[in-house]
């Protein structure tokens, strides 16, 4: 009786110092925990309830409990032509407007970064783009665009050329909003590059002046290299919000004409909020994640292969 | 020890103030509100204790939806008094989002209405004011060259190729009408398909005719090549119609009632120049319109379900339904105010306006609504600004109908 008391006590007291004084596998337990819950609750429960609903007849509007359909919706999607139209628009516009904002974006940190006197103006006019709401940004073009009272044709007149009705064409709607969100990405990749150029030590340029290198040469050779990890960084983001992109398009065209504008992101808003689908709406949105996914992983195989070779 | 018990004062009293119940209504920003603030400051002079706070959203019907779709999927109990589209109260009551009010009796309401706004034998939502499409012309040019109000959609392209010959104007539109893709241009679409003697859904079944629907989308499609309306028209939503017809830009315009008012408002080009008529039919045809209005639904996630009712009832009654006629010149729900001598005095062409809100058709009535809205108009914008053909956009409508009226 007294032996066992004691041997209560004992592993008690060794729970207990195990705790206090964890060996290494607890102890990494312990530490991951936080995370691990967090994970799970910000991101595997929300990804696994939208992939869980996606197997799901569930639609709002028709009164009926939601029913298990398996892969329904998924069928659903290889006939709908508008799913197709807006994936490839969404690539399309991720194609065009990520390499178009990182070369303007990058031009204007160059031009930031040039020994101004005054610097604060041109670094203000590269904020103020950035801080503009997108869908305020949409809204702006919008009438930019507007084939009656728009600026964009008054100008084109000035110059002597006939101005053009934006949204009537699908391929002119689309340039509009391509050049719409480049406007508005570029001063974000721009002041993601300031930050890495000026993280490059000016004695490199210095050190190259008196070995006699032109400043074309000094850009490839000193400021592209050590730029490429901040690159990578930028465009990761610009990649992957330009695979949602939702606002620009929505206040621009909303779509049109037809639908020759309407992107993934637009399509799962439509279906969900608007047709109140919200198991076909999760099926599109579980397609967009894996588009993420996908462009997530290759980016970050690109930094492992950077990083090996350096 | 006085500031306290002065304090203390203070804060009773406000606590019996809050004690008043505030009543949240929702009401597009298209729907007037000013007028309607006046009907509010009303009601809460006449029931003292309870308040009435505006509030604003979605410039066009389908952006309203919208935003309503969201709050009462997440059963949210902020808005207490609907304002809703004609073509929402039967999918808002299917999805248990409004409450059904008992006391209403619709038989004194234009009989639309009272079926619009009766799912199942309940009534779900009262009506706030009726509405159609109309044809609005400038008096002046038609008389100026000895024309009628045409009855046909011909005689409308013959009108206005007269006009514009003969007034030299390039900034004279002959026809101004929805082309952007909003709900408006449903009715853009279904008024010359109607027309033609075609339904589309009949006895809950689709009953499409293809080449009704070709031969609408290509009348439209006409007047934008033709000259009759501008080269941009699928850029134009309802009330770009109404501002470029106020500034005398337009000879004929279709547009619903409310553009009566603002006509005739101080920063009009044309006041003492407006015509009204019945919208004109396709050759052969008969002259058909979109039955329009608005409602008011009580949530049925209100806290306040007795008095937002309550409150329904009186913005629903012939007294408010007469204001709103000679202030806002929003047709009125109840027949027997289109006589009202107060009415047409203000409003004169309303005394010719219930025989054709008596005649205006609905469009379909279905749970899945906005689906159908959505391949309709999203079409006829396409087909407007000349990316399908009449021929193709007819059948992408079908196509898509079928799937989801299955």
């Amino acid at each position: 009786m007294v032996k066992n008391a004691a041997a209560r006590v004992d592993t008690r007291r060794a729970t207990l110092s195990r705790w206090l004084d964890p060996d290494e596998t607890t102890l990494a337990i312990l530490l991951l925990a936080p995370t691990a819950i967090l994970l799970s609750v910000m991101i595997v429960y929300p990804v696994g309830r939208l992939i869980y609903t996606s197997f799901l007849d569930l639609s709002l509007t028709s009164g009926l409990p939601s029913r298990f359909s398996g892969l329904a919706n998924y069928q659903q999607m290889l006939d709908d032509p508008v799913f197709w139209q807006a994936t490839w628009n969404t690539i399309l516009i991720t194609l065009i407007t990520v390499p178009g904002s990182l070369l303007v974006g990058l031009g204007l940190a160059l031009l930031a970064n040039l020994p101004f006197q005054m610097k604060w103006p041109m670094r203000l006019s590269l904020l103020i783009p950035w801080a503009l709401p997108l869908s305020f940004a949409g809204l702006i073009f919008a009438w930019f665009f507007h084939s009656e009272y728009g600026v964009v044709n008054d100008m084109l007149n000035r110059i002597g050329l006939p101005g053009v009705i934006w949204f009537n064409s699908p391929r002119l709607a689309f340039t509009a909003i391509c050049l719409t969100i480049i406007w508005k990405a570029s001063s974000f990749m721009a002041m993601i590059i300031l930050a890495g150029l000026q993280t490059i030590p000016r004695s490199l340029y210095e050190a190259a002046d008196v070995d006699g290198a032109g400043r074309v040469r000094q850009f490839f050779e000193i400021t592209l290299p050590l730029l490429k990890p901040t690159i990578v960084v930028a465009l990761i983001f610009r990649t992957i919000t330009s695979l949602q992109t939702f606002d620009i398009p929505y206040m621009m065209t909303g779509g049109g004409p037809g639908t020759s504008t309407a992107t993934l992101a637009m399509y799962i808003h439509q279906n969900t909020v608007s047709f109140l689908d919200l198991g076909y709406g999760s099926a599109l949105a579980v397609v967009m994640f894996g588009l993420s996914m996908c462009v997530t992983a290759l980016y970050l195989r690109m930094i492992r292969g950077s990083e090996t070779v350096s | 020890m006085a500031g306290l018990l002065l304090g203390f004062g203070a804060f009773a009293f406000a606590t019996a103030a809050s004690a008043e119940t505030t009543l949240k209504m929702f009401v597009t920003s298209q729907g007037q509100p000013g007028i309607w603030r006046k009907v509010l400051d009303q009601y809460e002079a006449r029931n003292p204790g309870v308040k009435v706070a505006i509030e604003l959203g979605g410039a066009t019907s389908d952006l309203q939806a919208q935003y309503l779709n969201t709050v009462l999927t997440a059963k949210d109990s902020s808005l207490d008094v609907l304002m809703l589209d004609v073509i929402r109260p039967a999918q808002f009551a299917a999805a248990g989002w409004t409450s059904p009010i008992a006391s209403a009796n619709m038989s004194s309401y234009l009989r639309a209405y009272a079926e619009a706004n009766t799912v199942d034998g309940k009534v779900v939502a009262l009506p706030a004011f009726a509405d159609s499409m109309f044809l609005y012309y400038r008096k002046d040019l038609l008389d100026k060259y000895g024309l009628k109000p045409p009855t046909t959609w011909d005689e409308l392209a013959t009108a206005a190729k007269k006009i514009a010959d003969g007034e030299q104007n390039p900034g004279l539109q002959g026809l101004s009408f929805q082309g952007k893709a909003i709900e408006g241009a449903v009715c853009t679409f279904l008024v010359p398909y109607w027309s033609q003697g075609k339904a589309v859904v009949k006895d809950g079944k689709l009953d499409f005719d293809r080449e009704a629907a070709t031969k609408s989308l290509a009348l439209w499609k006409s007047f934008a090549d033709n000259g009759v309306a501008k080269k941009n028209i699928a850029e134009v939503a309802t009330d770009d119609t109404r501002k470029e017809f106020q500034a005398g830009n337009v000879v004929f315009a279709v547009n619903w009632a409310y553009a009566w008012a603002m006509t005739q408002g101080a920063d009009s080009a044309v006041v003492g120049k407006v015509g009204v008529a019945r919208l004109p039919a396709v050759t052969g045809g008969e002259q058909a319109t979109c039955l329009g209005g608005w409602e008011w639904g009580v949530s049925a996630f209100s806290k306040n379900q007795e008095e937002a009712k309550k409150l329904v009832e009186y913005l629903s009654s012939p007294e408010v339904s007469k204001f709103m006629a000679i202030n806002g010149s929003l047709l009125p729900s109840y027949p027997n105010l289109y006589r009202d001598a107060d009415v047409t005095k203000a409003v004169p062409w309303f005394a010719d306006a219930q025989p054709i809100v008596e005649t205006a058709k609905p469009r379909p009535v279905t749970p899945r609504y906005n689906e159908v809205s959505e391949a309709i108009r999203t079409t006829v914008n396409a087909v407007l600004a000349g990316v399908t053909t009449p021929a193709d956009g007819a059948a992408q409508i079908e196509a898509r109908l079928k799937r989801i009226l299955r």
